[in-house]
């Protein structure tokens, strides 16, 4: 049984009321069904909610949230539950509310550019709904294939081209939002100016703790006229990451760089057989796109600078299969490190560019000193790191071990001038971790700004800020691994 | 308290010689000046004002506010002494400057690395990077570029109590924590003083050309807008009726002015597709085409007797600008207009309401850039938000200003 149960139980009536608002088909009370919903991505910490609610509507939504207002029942929202920090998590949250159900796009307004779906509505499906008529959904998280819309706005989701496009919050234009206490509000719409306050941007990256988003009016883009792909070898990721600076100071913006290091190559090989350069110390995939007359100039001044700061060899994707498969292989990769080790943790840190090449020699240093292998692929062009902690969760000590080498990590990402998190959130893993980049009137004002939307904190509790005191007191009851 | 003992209070913290009387287009928006050294003296000038309940207001937006105030606030905050670059780095890509540099400044400071923050605002020279985060300015580049709030990735501003509080960093990606650029971008200095900004810069590009289109009807305008606009990735993309075209120098009823930008094969591909789709095109090259940039970017809607700021979902733009007698400049691709009228309205407030109603018709709304000062006091500047949200508005207000100093009662529904 979980905590959340052993805790607080959930009054009868309650859940026949929910049943009555989301139909039995859009409730989960079986504790062995519940399991599935335990943890996300974050695998270490793990803890079932007592109930699943999976409404179809907004309505449905705010009837579900009144329903728990009245009772003082705080809820947790899930998408899909592939965030990487444990933002889904119930952590003193009985009851998970999933937006799988609420999957339909509303409406495609081409002479506008936008899309209107439902928060569940799967990221990539959006791009497939308007790829006929040449546009697409530009924020492309690497679990596009599986994560929401709804997810990615509580993250404020990245993925490999926000680097010429921008993330998440750049594309959003207007949610409906459903407060804890049941209230719908809009925010935003079709416009790009907004009236008021920016409230919009607070609800992107706040991490579910501003109430439930139920719809969204997105920015599509047309699609670029023409794409360069190219597959960079080096030596070792310091010449690497020295190639990456000096590209992005050329004055050419790629729409992705991303980098994989040889343990990911080797993994990535291994597994898909896609025609990576299985000894390369590591690779860059170099993506350019745009107007098909400037692409073979930027893709041979890439091609040289890359070579000039230690490339030994560049090579070109021929045609849309040899792009697909490299991309394949970047998208796949954190599947393909499963084959390495029974457990990872993926990290999500940021450094300034120029200072990727430090927070490399860093991890290796960290790596060496927990004993634990340690995977790099990252948005090199962002400078979002994610190192991949490998370990084996039936060994208490290499979980101990897990979780303080991606704090170390995360530190070291600090120190040198970066952040905690580049596109997967603070969730619960890194609360703790909070006090070293935001000061605390910092924190104060996040706080103050959180309660705006739900000042009794009931949508998704105990997440982002740590609590007065420690962080321990808020991370420990539902710990379920020893640390 | 009076005007003499705000001046001899606020003379304790910063110097006698940083308070006084403004003159110009200041003496519109504040009553005393004040020019505090640095955020700490900042700090202690706002602690006083909540001990003291002194409205006070960033004076970097002067331009707007004296333009959207119907009374002046009583103390003025200019950051002209807060004007740094703080950190630079070319190969990042990124930037921290104090609020108040100028853009044009800002831009200075980018262009040996061949880099720019592309915002474009009106006269980047009279504006502070404060004033253009906190009253969300933006100009022709839009388009490809995106706003301040696209390219603010960081923030420090001055709270309540004296708070120096900051958000996001100086990297390009960065979720840890609530996006405080988001909430404290747009505010009008209603919920804090901004000290300090960090931006995403982008690479200038090698080439920028300008191609002009005259029309002798507005529809024809906005068909050539559309084929445009649906054809080829521009960087600008604006539609000017008669008395804009003028103020740019063209003699045309309507004009349409494009831009296109890239390396020199991209532009040189541009230039022949824009003639394709286009045809009786006219090319502005090279320098020309830089100056003729300014005078677009710089057309001075506030010199006007009213002038709004329209924003609706793109496709729906052209409609309402048909059924408008106002002048305007339009950036046809965004879905965001500056309507004008050279005479006060016979009444403003009916002016104002067609409008309103127009934008709302189209799902957006209607914000006033300046009236006339004969009836500046009577009409609603903003438009009002939904219930709910102007419910959170409010508690935000409330949250971040407890004690209701930082320029009050000007923003959306008094707030």
């Amino acid at each position: 049984m979980s905590h959340n149960a052993q805790a607080t139980g959930l009054d009868p009536t309650l859940v026949a009321e929910l049943a009555a608002i989301a139909g039995s088909d859009g409730i989960v009370s079986r504790s062995a069904e519940l399991k599935v919903y335990e943890c996300d991505g974050w695998t270490i910490e793990k803890c079932s909610p007592d109930l699943l609610v999976m409404p179809r509507t907004t309505e449905q939504v705010s009837a579900v949230l009144k329903a728990l207002w009245r009772r003082e029942v705080a809820f947790v929202p899930r998408g899909a539950g592939t965030g990487l920090s444990g933002g889904a998590l119930p952590v003193n949250a009985p009851v998970m509310i999933c937006t799988s159900k609420m999957n339909r796009i509303l409406s495609i307004d081409l002479a506008n550019r936008r899309v209107e779906v439902q928060s569940g509505v799967v990221n990539l499906h959006v791009t497939n709904a308007v790829k006929r008529d040449r546009f697409l959904y530009a924020p492309d998280p690497s679990s596009q294939q599986a994560c929401t819309i709804g997810g990615n706005i509580a993250e404020n989701s990245g993925g490999p081209h926000t680097l010429k496009y921008g993330v998440t919050t750049n594309h959003v234009l207007g949610v409906t939002l459903v407060l804890a206490d049941g209230e719908i509000v809009e925010l935003g719409g079709p416009a790009e100016e907004r009236c008021g306050y920016d409230l919009l941007g607070a609800v992107v990256g706040a991490e579910g703790t501003a109430g439930i988003v139920t719809r969204a009016v997105l920015k599509i883009i047309r699609e670029p006229e023409g794409h360069r792909t190219l597959l960079a070898t080096f030596a070792d990721v310091e010449a690497a990451t020295h190639a990456v600076s000096a590209i992005m100071a050329s004055g050419i913006v790629p729409s992705a760089i991303e980098m994989m290091d040889q343990l990911i190559i080797r993994a990535v090989e291994d597994a898909f057989h896609v025609g990576l350069p299985a000894e390369a110390g590591a690779v860059l995939i170099i993506e350019l796109d745009g107007l098909v007359a400037g692409l073979d100039e930027h893709a041979a001044r890439v091609t040289e600078i890359a070579c000039h700061n230690g490339a030994s060899g560049v090579r070109l994707a021929r045609d849309e299969t040899e792009r697909a498969g490299l991309w394949k292989a970047r998208k796949r990769a954190f599947g393909a490190v499963g084959r390495l080790a029974p457990n990872y943790a993926t990290q999500d840190g940021v450094v300034p560019r120029t200072r990727l090449p430090d927070i490399l020699r860093t991890i290796q240093v960290i790596s060496r000193k927990y004993g634990l292998a340690i995977g790099n692929v990252f948005h090199a062009g962002d400078g979002n790191i994610h190192p991949i902690v490998l370990y084996d969760e039936r060994k208490p000590e290499e979980v101990r071990k897990a979780i303080a080498a991606g704090r170390e990590i995360l530190i070291a990402c600090v120190e040198m001038g970066g952040s905690l998190t580049g596109e997967h959130g603070i969730g619960v893993e890194k609360q703790g971790e909070m006090p070293l980049l935001f000061s605390p009137e910092d924190l104060i004002a996040m706080s103050e700004l959180r309660h705006v939307f739900d000042p009794l904190e009931r949508s998704n509790p105990n997440k982002v800020i740590p609590r007065p005191g420690s962080c321990v007191e808020v991370a420990a009851p539902h710990r379920q691994v020893p640390i | 308290m009076s005007t003499d003992e705000i001046v001899q209070r606020v003379s304790l913290i910063v110097g006698a010689g940083q308070v006084g009387a403004p003159t110009g287009r200041a003496a519109d928006a504040v009553k005393i000046l004040s020019k505090p050294g640095d955020a700490a003296e900042l700090a202690e000038v706002v602690r006083a004002c909540e001990t003291d309940r002194i409205a006070l207001a960033p004076l970097g937006a002067a331009r707007t506010l004296s333009q959207i105030r119907s009374l002046p606030v009583a103390l003025g905050v200019s950051l002209g002494r807060l004007a740094r670059v703080v950190a630079y780095e070319p190969k990042d890509l990124t930037i921290t400057v104090e609020a108040g540099l100028s853009v044009g400044e800002l831009n200075r400071a980018l262009a040996p690395a061949r880099q720019r923050l592309p915002v474009d605002p009106c006269d980047p020279d009279a504006t502070t990077v404060g004033a253009l985060i906190a009253a969300s300015h933006a100009g022709p580049l839009r388009l490809s570029e995106g706003t301040t709030r696209d390219l603010l990735i960081g923030i420090r501003y001055v709270g309540h109590q004296g708070h120096s509080v900051h958000g996001g960093g100086r990297v390009v990606k960065n979720v840890a924590g609530y996006d405080l650029m988001k909430v404290l971008g747009g505010s009008f200095g209603t919920l804090g003083i901004i000290t300090e900004a960090t931006f995403k810069v982008r690479p200038l590009p090698e080439q920028y050309a300008m191609t002009r289109l005259s029309f002798d009807r507005a529809e024809k305008l906005f068909a050539a807008a559309r084929e445009l606009h649906d054809s080829l990735p521009l960087a600008h993309l604006e539609g000017l009726s008669s008395a804009a075209a003028y103020a740019c120098g063209s003699p045309a009823r309507f004009l349409l002015v494009a831009g296109i930008s890239g390396s020199s094969s991209e532009v040189a591909s541009l230039r022949d597709a824009t003639a394709r789709a286009a045809p009786g095109a006219v090319f502005v090259e090279r320098g020309d085409a830089l100056h003729a940039y300014a005078r677009l970017r710089d057309f001075d809607a506030s010199a006007w007797a009213l002038t709004a700021q329209i924003a609706v979902a793109p496709a729906q733009l052209s409609s309402i600008l048909a059924a408008t007698d106002a002048q305007y400049l339009a950036h046809m691709g965004c879905g965001v207009a500056t309507l004008f009228l050279p005479e006060p309205p016979a009444d403003g407030r009916i002016t104002i309401d067609g409008w309103r109603q127009a934008a709302r018709r189209a799902g957006g709304y209607l914000r006033i850039l300046h009236a006339h000062r004969s009836f500046r006091g009577s009409v609603e500047f903003f438009d009002m938000p939904n219930d709910g949200a102007l419910k959170l508005m409010r508690r935000l207000k409330a949250a971040f200003d407890p004690a209701g100093v930082f320029n009050p009662g000007c923003f959306v529904g008094g707030i």
